[in-house]
């Protein structure tokens, strides 16, 4: 028992090299350490009380999730726009100031670096949030393209860097009062939850007419905070609020009291993972890049790859890709009361008459189903269509029996599951 | 919670050996670290194991995780209430939750088992 356990078999190990987040004395008070496990070199909790009541928290009042892992990076000064709108596939001109915006960075052969919200917060002021695990990554190449230790792009070397803005990391000291962490406080009882906290009228009004990736600047329980209507849960009402570190516990604290009386619950890394998933949303490693090298385009982003912009970093292999990719990510719904085997990530997805047609990706269990994000045959599924599902052996025992370990397309094999095909993307 | 009486794997399984007869369980830190159970597959009724192999796998909606039979024996019953009900283990892990029973066919393999008493040590040290 445990010891082949994919979440927890790093635990131990990783709890003397994971750094805690500033909230780890908040997860500490409200759940027991078992549940605290490594993610993207942080100490989080699974669930605070469970992943079902968490998730359904979001889904019917509120929930807050510690978002503090992410990267937060400024990018500022002459030539920011330019620089960022080279770095980035989607169009930096089109972003208006207290916008942001969904965007790829990516390296010079088209591979995804990251998947990144770019914040502007002025003409030439803005911030990247970037994944957890991509964090350093991202800096060393953001830092590697300014000083000229990389090519921009390899079949036009004499392409350079337009601007030389400066670049933060928000979360280190050296920036003082300017240093920012992400607290998300997602679901339909978020704005009043988080008006509740704020005290001058005009302020409550401005943040009750933030619309979906929109921000402001604002006082929250006497702390300067970037309020921003944007999350990773598919909640129609959702924010992110960036504060610093160190006030971060008493916003935590004052969200939480706040948002009892309403219903909302703090949420772990697991209700995280589900919503995002019913929601449809990518998560890096899986559903992008990963071991498929998953494409923008095969994800369901290619809105957010501008191919019409005279330059970005990857462009030409995007241009490529555009035209030719053959697989796509894909929802489905399969079964999933107490009793059914979960389906795993690598599990074979077949379609009506039992041909492999892709792979899982991720998959949730969520009140009596599950919904999995699945590599499948471009154009090969359509809404309510049926699918199949093949589980993988789990164990030795399994192969013995005669169970795959693995499967290649094109296989003809016996459903275990049986479900059907979800639209791409949902809202909630 | 440990329960006194019973033997335990640093695996966390535990096992009741009442005369030639191994009750078998996983313990309440297993079932904590795994969250909500949704799925129990059980051994075959009639099938020997050796200590250590993989007896059953108990998965919840974060992980897949294999069962180790903690002694040598053949199966002699399982709880197939578990198939309807895998959140047996969760609600109730030490007596509605147990997973199978088997005649133990080497009494030695229960000797290197620890008592209530050391797994509550070790559980504490992790």
């Amino acid at each position: 028992m445990l010891q082949d356990n994919a979440d927890q078999s790093h635990r131990h190990e990783a709890e003397s090299i994971s750094r805690q987040t500033v909230l780890y004395d908040r997860h500490i008070a409200l759940t027991d350490k078992s549940h605290i496990v490594s993610f993207a070199g942080y100490l989080l909790p699974l669930w605070y009380s469970s992943i079902a009541a968490e998730h359904t928290a979001v889904r019917e009042a509120a929930g807050i999730f510690d978002c503090t892992h992410m990267g937060v990076l400024e990018i500022s000064g002459a030539g920011a726009a330019h620089f960022i709108d080279q770095l980035t596939t989607n169009s930096i001109t089109s972003l208006k100031v207290n916008h942001a915006q969904y965007s790829f960075i990516l390296d010079t052969s088209g591979g995804v670096l990251d998947d990144v919200i770019v914040y502007r917060k002025s003409l030439d002021e803005f911030i990247a949030v970037v994944n957890a695990a991509n964090n350093d990554k991202i800096k060393n190449w953001i830092n590697a393209l300014l000083n000229n230790e990389v090519s921009l792009d390899p079949e036009h070397n004499a392409r350079k860097v337009r601007g030389r803005p400066k670049v933060r990391d928000l979360r280190l000291a050296d920036c003082k009062d300017d240093c920012r962490v992400d607290i998300a406080l997602q679901g339909p009882k978020s704005l009043q939850v988080l008006l509740a906290l704020v005290k001058d009228k005009e302020a409550q009004s401005q943040i009750a007419q933030l619309r979906s990736f929109q921000f402001m600047e604002t006082d929250i329980e006497g702390t300067k905070c970037l309020v921003s209507r944007t999350g990773y849960t598919g909640a129609k009402i959702g924010f992110e609020l960036f504060v610093h570190p160190e006030k971060a516990s008493q916003l935590w604290e004052a969200i939480l009291q706040a948002g009892k009386p309403l219903g909302l619950l703090p949420c772990g890394l697991g209700s995280r993972d589900s919503l995002r998933i019913e929601a449809g949303l990518p998560l890096y490693g899986h559903e992008l890049a990963g071991k498929f090298n998953i494409s923008p385009f095969e994800a369901g982003y290619g809105w957010a790859v501008k191919l019409e912009k005279q330059f970005f970093i990857g462009k030409a292999a995007m241009e490529r890709i555009s035209t030719e990719y053959n697989m796509e990510v894909a929802r489905i719904e399969l079964p999933g009361t107490k009793g059914i085997r979960p389906a795993r990530q690598n599990d074979a997805v077949l379609d009506e008459h039992g041909w492999s047609i892709g792979w899982v990706l991720s998959c949730a269990v969520i009140s009596e189903r599950q919904i999995a994000l699945v590599y499948v045959d471009r154009d090969r599924l359509g809404q309510s269509d049926a699918v199949g599902l093949y589980y993988l052996a789990r164990s030795h025992s399994q192969i013995q029996q005669g169970r795959k370990d693995g499967v290649e397309k094109m296989e003809l094999l016996e459903p275990d599951l049986t479900g059907k095909v979800l639209s791409r993307f949902a809202k909630f | 919670m440990v329960v006194e009486g019973l033997l335990y794997t640093k695996s966390h399984e535990w096992v009741r050996v009442e005369a030639d007869i191994a009750t078998i369980g996983v313990t309440d830190y297993a079932q904590q670290m795994l969250g909500e159970i949704v799925f129990v597959e059980l051994p075959a009724i009639g099938k020997e194991f050796a200590q250590q192999d993989e007896l059953a796998i108990v998965e919840s909606t974060k992980a897949a995780s294999d069962v180790y039979s903690p002694v040598a024996g053949k199966v002699i019953e399982v709880n197939s209430e578990l198939e309807s009900k895998p959140d047996l283990i969760n609600q109730d892990c030490y007596n509605a939750g147990w997973i199978c029973r088997l005649k133990i066919t080497d009494t030695n393999s229960v000797e290197n088992l620890m008592d209530s008493r050391q797994y509550q040590e070790y559980v504490g040290g992790l």
